[in-house]
């Protein structure tokens, strides 16, 4: 799980609360889902966290969410931005695969060593989340004072060699211009450099260009962001570094590219948020797309309709309205009371067009329970209409405010209760009959084993001498798995007896005799399988020891075959792993369904086995 | 006089006037050593024979001191490895030296430790000097190893050794001593008496044999004593694997609280695996490095299209007006891609469906405890394949509540009580929960498992249209747990060691 790290005295700052010990915050913390893994080098918090809160990824939004946790702050706050001055004009060059882009300008920021410091912590743990390692979203932040707005004619010229465009900016207003450019189409100074490079150039020699190669590799133009100076931002990868940001920038300029416009705003707004914490204004900034335009920051509320039934229901208990309205303050949302009549029907029942019975439902349930099941109501019940402020990623449906309620409330307050329903218990069929041989196997004096279903092709297949497709018994196709990291695991294993040697393999130093059995999964290419991997269960058992042979492990699968009651025939077989004139097929009544042998001597040397060793093997589902 | 036949063998082996040792007397009788000593302790017992015991100490070398005996002493070679390089007359480098000398690991820091000691110079600042009057002919130490190479198990008395010479070869680790007890054996005068009257051998049997049985001669037999105290040869029964005992408990233990079994296919879809259970398509979880995604074959055949319609449409839009799906790409190209399951989920999912065993009407209880796929790294508490076990509850209006109870409930059949639970996020449940109990004998805080009610995002395209709540743990954790296994290796796989499995305890 991702971590965060939080500067206790930060912390003890922005919340107001400088009394608290280091032990008080990390309970405190513990409280909001935020588990202390250690301290960093710097003595800070090392804070393990579930990734959905992400507007908790940085020391403000740690601070917020605690001092609504104490009782400091309620309900919903939106920072008010200033009106756009500047305006990103989105221009037709821009890569199909990275059309989206988003913007803010931030004012009077203060940004000492701290600040910093957090700042880039969340733009770091923002790419690693919700931006998907930058594929989906990439944040870009900018000195605003190193950047000159202007229609930006320049950066249309060498974007495509399209004929320039004349600035669609308002009058007056600065622009800088997202566009798409050749691989060598333009030189700019990265970050960490001091050399003028190609977008190109940066992909193959810059380090961090390296990294972040694959996310624009394919492209046939790559992202770039010009304002009237020239390129400043060749996002994802990397900034220039014209427009670094250090502790002495006042005013920053927040630009994020990616590959959906919601993703990229809701980052944008943590950013915004995290900001204004520390005392800074917003700016809104135009986003002037080829066809339409839109104002960033989006800092509009949601609001998510949720009934008073259903939120008794999943916490099971009684709760005053009044008492509700207190929860969602204290988690920094706002609760209005209202009757599900005075609000739109469309946005209260769920859409079950698709499915049987729902007229019957509605008219059966009616006004009495009153409550579908994904937390809205239907007529005439006490629903609320519930405001989710712009920072919040999390909620999806009217449920994650239920979950937000019960954390507000407190779960483990709850009184656990065994759930009234009878249900009748058992076993599937297959895992009864599986135990039923295991008992067998054991009372025969077997040691059971348990062995990893992946293996590889050379203990599958090389080390016993069979090829894989060939008829010999256990050489079904194997199903592989893609890019494996680990040449010890590649295949899933067809047949158990080459497990069961491993095994004896690494036990010559135990005293014999060795009987080991196993009753394990394989399975092997079949294409009349729905998923083209056909799945079953062995019976496998090695005896070995000074004296062991084929009548050993006859004698066992006679005892097998008679205690379920099956008909065995043993008629001579050839099979690879086994001497010539001492295998046979396990024949059950009437089907081939194994081997059984002595191990081939050339198998026992490669085994470093000492000893001879008697085998068989044979498909579970023959004993049924 | 009638006495058993060994015991009547001593009597006449044995003499008033000298005392023999068993071992003398076994040689005599031609009986193991072990029945004459069983015959001297009862003879002594009814006061027939004296037993005087004495107890012998013998010295011998260790290989280690076999080996200084053969190439002498590391401080010896060290010092002459000095002498030659001139450490008599001025310090010179000890790397040198050392690497002169030709001593290697260990012994360089027996030599270092040994050398100042016995006088042979001074080891300083990484200098070393040799004192040009010590003389390693009189090391009392070598000269020592050398008197005992040739005598093995030497009675100590034998030896030409002064005591602290050999006390410090035994500190060294370069002798070993061993104590015997010898029992010596005379005859009273009783039993001179009774020998001249005569004895009589009286018959003791062995073995009861059919024979005995129907002749009825058992009546008249007395039955040889056994040592019943001794060790037996040791027993190699069959054994359950650890783990499937442990398995059989939880499945029991499930089964007693109305949950039915589970099962389905370890290579499947990510449609089943993932996108069924509301994971939009780029979390991170999806991604290369935590599955093992099939080469070959590398796509499910079919999926049903309706479902595979409606589950698109929850990623996209979510479930009902107020509600907003996720903002990540969908494919069905993606969802039909083969992997080995990352969680038994892929179970829960199919069995939702109905497309497992048909509709399930609530109530119902299912689980598993299946095999599952994670590409993690392998070590002490991580393998690529675990047990996993996961069960849900089906029915109206389930509520945390009924969760909490349901899972402590469970736990504390396996002994773990004060389950806490640590509100949680899953893409695929809310409210979710961390459970987290204490260990039964480190008392630590141990999370033990996940859970949570699944969301309706999840079950509507299932067609699900009451609550399920379920949870998930790792069945080796829990054998951890109770078992106190501190290397989940040990209970899993290929480098399984017979002498574990054979040696575990029981679990029930």
């Amino acid at each position: 799980m991702p971590t965060v790290d939080i500067d206790p005295d930060e912390l003890r700052e922005l919340t107001g609360r400088e009394e608290k010990s280091d032990d008080e915050l990390k309970d405190d913390l513990f409280g909001l889902g935020l588990e202390f893994e250690g301290l960093t080098e710097d003595g800070e918090f090392e804070l393990e966290f579930a990734p959905d809160r992400l507007d908790r990824l940085s020391v403000e939004g740690v601070a917020r969410s605690m001092r609504y946790q104490y009782g400091d702050a309620r309900g919903v706050h939106v920072p008010s931005p200033n009106s756009a001055e500047w305006t990103i004009e989105v221009d037709e060059s821009v890569p199909d695969e990275r059309p989206y882009v988003t913007g803010a300008v931030i004012r009077d920021v203060n940004l000492d060593e701290d600040a910093l410091d957090s700042l880039i912590q969340l733009q770091e743990k923002l790419h690693a989340t919700m931006g998907r390692k930058r594929a989906k979203g990439a944040i870009g932040i900018h000195d605003l004072t190193m950047l000159k707005g202007g229609d930006a004619l320049r950066a249309s010229e060498n974007a495509s060699g399209d004929e320039p465009r004349a600035g669609s900016a308002t009058e007056g207003a600065s622009t800088i211009q997202y566009v798409g450019v050749e691989p060598d189409g333009d030189r700019f100074v990265p970050l960490d450099s001091d050399e003028e490079m190609t977008p190109a150039t940066v992909l193959e020699t810059h380090q961090t260009g390296q990294t972040y190669a694959d996310l624009v590799s394919g492209y046939d133009r790559y992202p770039a962001i010009y304002d009237d100076i020239g390129l400043f931002s060749f996002p994802p990868v990397i900034n220039g570094r014209r427009t670094e940001v250090s502790t002495e920038s006042r005013d920053l300029f927040v630009e994020m590219t990616g590959t959906d416009q919601w993703t990229i705003d809701k980052m944008l707004n943590i950013v915004c948020y995290a900001l204004s914490a520390r005392g800074a204004t917003i700016e809104d900034v135009t986003i002037a797309y080829p066809d339409h335009e839109l104002v960033r920051p989006d800092l509009s509320t949601k609001t998510k309709t949720v009934a008073h039934s259903r939120i008794e229901t999943i916490l099971g208990i009684d709760l005053d309205p009044d008492e509700v309205i207190d929860l969602a303050e204290r988690s920094g949302l706002e609760a209005t009371k209202s009757e599900d009549g005075e609000t739109d029907d469309e946005s209260t029942i769920t859409p079950l067009e698709d499915r049987d019975g729902l007229e019957e439902r509605g008219a059966a349930e009616g006004s009495e329970t009153s409550q579908t099941t994904d937390g809205t109501a239907s007529s005439g019940a006490l629903v609320y209409d519930v405001t989710i402020p712009p920072y919040r990623v999390d909620v999806l449906h009217p449920l994650d405010v239920i979950d937000d309620l019960g954390r507000a409330y407190g779960f483990n307050d709850l009184e656990p209760t065994y759930p009234d329903v009878g249900t009748v218990g058992g076993r599937h069929e297959r895992s009864r009959l599986e135990r039923a041989v295991r008992t067998q196997l054991v009372g025969l004096g077997f040691e059971d084993l348990l062995n990893f279903h992946m293996s590889n092709e050379e203990e599958n297949y090389e080390r016993l001498e069979i090829a894989p497709g060939s008829d010999a018994y256990g050489a079904g196709e194997p199903a592989t798995i893609k890019e494996p990291y680990s040449e010890d695991y590649t295949i899933l294993r067809t047949w158990l007896l080459p497990s069961l040697m491993m095994v004896l393999e690494r036990n010559t130093h135990r005293s014999y005799p060795q009987h080991l059995s196993e009753i394990g999964f394989r399975a092997a290419l079949d294409d009349s399988e729905n998923t083209g991997v056909g799945e079953s269960r062995h019976v496998g058992a090695v005896l070995a020891n000074h004296d062991a042979g084929y009548e050993d492990a006859k004698a066992r699968l006679q005892a097998l075959a008679r205690n379920f009651d099956v008909d065995l025939e043993t008629p001579p077989t050839e099979h690879p792993a086994f001497i010539s004139g001492r295998t046979a097929s396990v024949v059950i009544d009437g089907e081939d369904v194994g081997i059984v042998g002595e191990i081939h001597p050339k198998a026992l040397i490669e085994y470093d086995l000492e000893v001879p060793v008697a085998a068989f093997e044979f498909d579970l589902e023959a004993l049924r | 006089m009638q006495l058993p036949a060994q015991q009547v063998a001593v009597l006449e082996a044995a003499s008033a006037d000298e005392a023999e040792s068993v071992d003398a007397l076994a040689a005599a009788t031609d009986l193991p050593p072990e029945t004459v000593t069983g015959a001297v302790f009862e003879l002594e017992e009814v006061g027939l024979v004296a037993v005087a015991e004495r107890v012998d100490e013998t010295i011998a070398l260790t290989d280690e001191g076999v080996e200084y005996a053969d190439e002498q002493l590391p401080e010896v070679r060290l010092y002459e490895a000095a002498l030659e390089a001139g450490g008599d007359s001025d310090p010179v480098q000890m790397g040198r030296v050392i690497g002169a000398s030709g001593l290697e690991g260990p012994q360089v820091d027996i030599a270092l430790s040994n050398y100042a000691r016995k006088g042979y110079g001074v080891i300083d600042s990484g200098e070393i000097t040799a004192d040009p009057d010590a003389d390693p002919s009189a090391d009392a130490e070598a000269n020592a190893l050398e008197t005992l190479s040739g005598a093995d198990d030497a009675a100590v008395e034998s030896v030409d050794v002064d005591a602290d010479t050999l006390e410090e070869l035994e500190r060294r680790g370069l002798l070993e001593r061993t104590e015997s007890t010898v029992r010596e054996v005379t005859l009273t005068e009783r039993a001179v008496t009774e020998l001249m009257a005569g004895l009589e051998t009286a018959e003791t049997v062995g073995q009861v044999t059919p024979e005995l049985l129907t002749s009825g001669e058992w009546e008249d037999v007395e039955f040889a004593e056994y040592n019943v105290e001794a060790d037996a040869e040791t027993f190699e029964g069959g054994n359950v694997h650890v783990l499937r005992q442990m398995s059989e408990r939880v499945k029991d233990v499930l089964v007693g609280m109305g949950f039915q079994e589970m099962d389905g296919p370890h290579a499947d879809a990510d449609f089943w695996i993932n996108d069924c259970l509301f994971m939009p398509q780029d979390h991170p979880a999806r991604t290369h490095w935590d599955r093992f995604a099939l080469e070959q074959p590398s796509h499910i055949d079919e999926l049903p299209e309706d479902l595979v319609e409606r589950v698109e449409r929850a990623h996209r839009e979510g479930i009902g007006e107020d509600s907003e799906g996720y903002h990540s790409p969908w494919d069905e190209d993606f969802a039909r891609a083969l992997a080995l399951r990352g969680h038994t989920t892929s179970l829960s999912t199919r069995y939702l469906s109905g497309e497992e065993i048909g509709e399930i009407e609530p109530p119902a209880r299912y689980f598993s405890v299946e095999k599952a796929y994670r590409n993690d790294t392998l070590d002490a508490t991580h393998l690529l394949e675990f047990y996993q076990i996961e069960g849900w509850v089906m029915a109206e209006d389930l509520s945390v509540r009924d969760l909490m109870g349901t899972f402590e409930e469970f736990y504390a059949q396996f002994g773990i009580e004060d389950i806490q639970f640590k509100p949680h996020y899953n893409p695929y449940t809310e409210p979710s929960f961390e459970l987290f109990g204490t260990h039964p004998t480190t008392g630590e805080l141990i999370e033990i498992g996940n859970s949570g009610i699944f969301r309706e995002e999840m079950l509507d395209p299932l067609g699900v249209e009451c609550d399920v709540m379920a949870w998930g743990l790792a069945l080796e954790r829990l054998a951890m747990l109770t078992t106190g296994a501190e290397d989940i290796r040990d209970l899993h796989g290929t480098l399984a060691d017979l002498e574990f499995l054979r040696n575990a305890e029981v679990t029930y």
